[in-house]
């Protein structure tokens, strides 16, 4: 019975040693991957970030120099904008709530930007969509 | 199809105001100044881009046009509500842009301008105060303005839940609450959590709990605001009901709950509603026709019933946006259709042809 055994079971070493095959590929090209998307989204994220965290200190600068510039309401939505800002978790990428604290700032920052009547949007790093779309007549 | 009518009503047409030059999407009678010998004022705002102000002569009892709106909203004007005092007509607009006009005796001025919405701005009410202000739109939001001296507005919030475009708010009548409807079939109630400017959704019909099973296009509240009824592309009429006593009480949120639906009344998208101070809900839908409703009377089983009691077919040539009873006089209301028209009519009981089945 031995001798039948390995041929017996060649189907099923072949399966196997392709599978360890593919996994060990799968790890390398995956690890190439998620860098990639990390470096982007990480790119991405941090530049927002940025965006509001610039924001925020122009407007910190602002009340301090003349505290009667802004009502009490906008200041008071201001310093949670800047808590946000303070608690997002960028070194945690497995959060989960790193997406709704997104949200929660683009919401504040839109609050703020019409009670301070600004035309001020985040627009992101230009895409190259982005430039085709500026020849307008 | 559902027609039985109630032959002890009319509908006459008492006159039809021309001046539109493309669809009019939307009526706001000025609120009644509670002093006599005041004419009755009506907005109207439209695809033209403007906003008409039609006043009713003392003399003749005719409306005529007083002023025109105009150079100020660049797309079409989808919405207008008169601020509680009278003081102020609130205009939103495709635009993005919802225009504040000051009523100087006649003479309009716009005297701010809310920006904020992404796209088209779908509807705006003033709450019951008039010291906050509401807007909804394309873009699924529904944002709050507080309104501040020297014509200031600031954004208090802005609530977002909705997935789709939302077509009206409405102020609760009484308790500051807001009513959202949406293209998303769905109505929200949104609430502020003590005096915090938190505000946020406290409850949300669907269809999981009664509601709609297509975009919702209208609401309106009754005169004690204990109910509210609403009204779809479903094809159907919804009656909701609160603790009114327990919402006015502050006692914590009393949720809305599904009353009655009328279904098998309408066969076209019911693209608004509204309820009159003497308890008639007035429809206008897509096959240019305008219904009347009221409660029911009989045998009370399972809780108020709804009838038809009116229905007034090709009350225009075409698609009705928006019906209102007047502010002031109780039997009068208003109609706007895409024809670029808006009729004026009287709703009486005929008397002495009571009948009874």
């Amino acid at each position: 019975m031995d001798i039948f055994e390995s041929s017996l079971n060649l189907e099923e070493s072949h399966l196997r040693e392709g599978y360890d095959e593919g996994y060990a590929d799968g790890l390398i090209s995956g690890k190439e991957e998620g860098q990639q998307v990390g470096l982007k989204t990480g790119f991405e994220t941090g530049e927002e970030l940025g965006f509001y965290r610039g924001c925020v200190g122009v407007w910190s600068s602002a009340i301090r120099a003349d505290p009667n510039f802004m009502s009490a309401r906008i200041q008071k939505t201001i310093k949670q904008m800047d808590e946000l800002l303070q608690n997002y978790a960028i070194l945690e990428p497995e959060n989960e709530a790193v997406s709704d604290a997104m949200d929660a700032l683009r919401l504040k920052f839109k609050v703020i930007s019409a009670s301070l009547n600004l035309k001020l949007e985040y627009k992101g790093y230009p895409k190259s969509s982005d430039a085709a779309g500026d020849i307008g007549f | 199809m559902k027609n039985s009518v109630d032959e002890n009503f009319e509908l006459n047409e008492v006159q039809t105001l021309e001046g539109h030059t493309d669809r009019v999407w939307s009526l706001a009678w000025k609120p009644a100044p509670g002093i006599d010998g005041v004419p009755a004022v009506l907005a109207s705002c439209s695809g033209d881009r403007t906003v008409r102000i039609w006043e009713q002569s003392p003399a003749t009892g005719c409306f005529q046009c007083k002023a025109v709106l105009e150079d100020t909203h660049t797309r079409t004007v989808r919405s207008c509500a008169w601020s509680p005092s009278g003081k102020f007509l609130a205009t939103s607009s495709f635009d993005a842009t919802t225009a504040i006009w000051e009523d100087a005796g006649g003479d309009f001025s716009c005297v701010a301008t809310l920006e904020g919405h992404e796209n088209e701005v779908k509807s705006v009410s003033w709450n019951a105060s008039g010291s906050l202000l509401a807007t909804c739109g394309r873009d699924k939001s529904v944002w709050i303005w507080e309104v501040l001296p020297h014509n200031e507005f600031e954004c208090v919030s802005v609530l977002q839940g909705h997935t789709q475009d939302v077509k009206m708010v409405q102020w609760h009548p009484s308790v500051n609450i807001l009513i959202s409807c949406s293209y998303d079939n769905s109505i929200k109630v949104w609430a502020e959590d003590g005096d915090s400017d938190d505000w946020h959704c406290v409850q949300t019909l669907n269809q999981s709990n009664s509601g709609h099973t297509s975009t919702v296009w209208a609401l309106s509240f009754n005169a004690s605001g204990d109910k509210m009824v609403t009204c779809s592309d479903d094809l159907t009429i919804k009656i909701w009901g609160c603790d009114i006593i327990r919402m006015q009480s502050g006692d914590g949120y009393a949720p809305w709950m599904h009353i009655s639906t009328l279904s098998g009344y309408h066969d076209r998208t019911i693209f608004s509603i509204h309820w009159s101070r003497e308890g008639i809900i007035c429809s206008g839908a897509a096959d240019d026709a305008i219904r009347f409703f009221t409660e029911s009377k009989d045998d009370l089983v399972d809780g108020p019933s709804y009838k038809l009691i009116y229905k007034k077919e090709k009350a225009h040539e075409m698609d009705i946006n928006a019906v209102q009873w007047s502010s002031m006089e109780n039997n009068r209301l208003a109609s706007a259709s895409d024809d670029g028209t808006i009729k004026i009519w009287e709703f009486i009981s005929a008397p002495g042809k009571k009948m009874h089945l």
